[in-house]
């Protein structure tokens, strides 16, 4: 009997994952406009709607999941984020999104088990 | 025979990372302003600052670095971060930092290697 596991049920994906984390992004704060009583529970939101979605795929992955909410007021905001890990298996997505009020920037880390 | 086990040499040490992570921000923008220019310079300086001295220490674990620079102007900013692993080996820290013209906040997550 043959037995054999694809490539791609042990790689991070990245296009999947891109795909998980604009729909979690979506659903949980998509109409919404920056408001400071509530960017609290979008955050934590995000990260754990990202979060399930990922965990539901099933693969043999360890997950990070970091999400910004910024307010849109003329401010720069620079991000960056170095890696030491197995490039072979491990990958990373970042995913930016915004609407009028605000920027949203979700970064997710896979790290194969 | 008496034998020793320290129980953290099996976690990771969240106050030894804070340590590194406040020598390499203060190594890399410690003194400056707000720069539009210099800005991408440094979160690069800073992660990779602090991902070598977290390689260092020789210890068995993968890690990721991520830093986030925002100028002072009044802008309301939120991070979060949720994660998917061994509890009792696995760990992260994170340290804001901020001087006259911007906050800083950086996060090491740090996964045990089996």
């Amino acid at each position: 009997m043959d037995e054999y596991q694809t490539e791609e049920e042990t790689t991070f994906v990245v296009d999947e994952v891109s795909k998980v984390i604009k729909e979690s992004v979506e659903a949980a704060i998509g109409g919404n406009t920056y408001q400071h009583s509530r960017v609290n529970q979008w955050t934590t939101g995000v990260v754990e709607q990202c979060l399930s979605q990922l965990s539901k795929l099933g693969k043999p992955f360890k997950y990070i999941v970091t999400c910004i909410i910024m307010q849109k007021n003329g401010a720069g905001l620079q991000t960056a984020s170095t890696c030491f890990w197995d490039n072979s298996t491990d990958g990373s997505c970042a995913v930016r999104w915004e609407n009028k009020s605000m920027y949203c920037i979700v970064s997710v880390f896979g790290l194969a088990i | 025979m008496e034998e020793f086990h320290n129980g953290n040499e099996g976690s990771f040490n969240s106050d030894e990372a804070d340590n590194i992570v406040k020598e390499c921000i203060e190594g890399v923008v410690g003194a400056d302003d707000y720069s539009q220019n210099l800005v991408n310079k440094w979160t690069a300086g800073i992660v990779e600052r602090c991902l070598t001295q977290l390689v260092k220490q020789g210890k068995s674990y993968k890690y990721i670095v991520t830093c986030a620079v925002m100028q002072k102007t009044g802008a309301g900013l939120h991070t979060a971060n949720s994660c998917f692993w061994d509890t009792a080996m696995d760990g992260s820290c994170t340290v804001r930092w901020e001087n006259r013209t911007m906050y800083c906040v950086v996060s090491v997550f740090a996964v045990a290697i089996a």
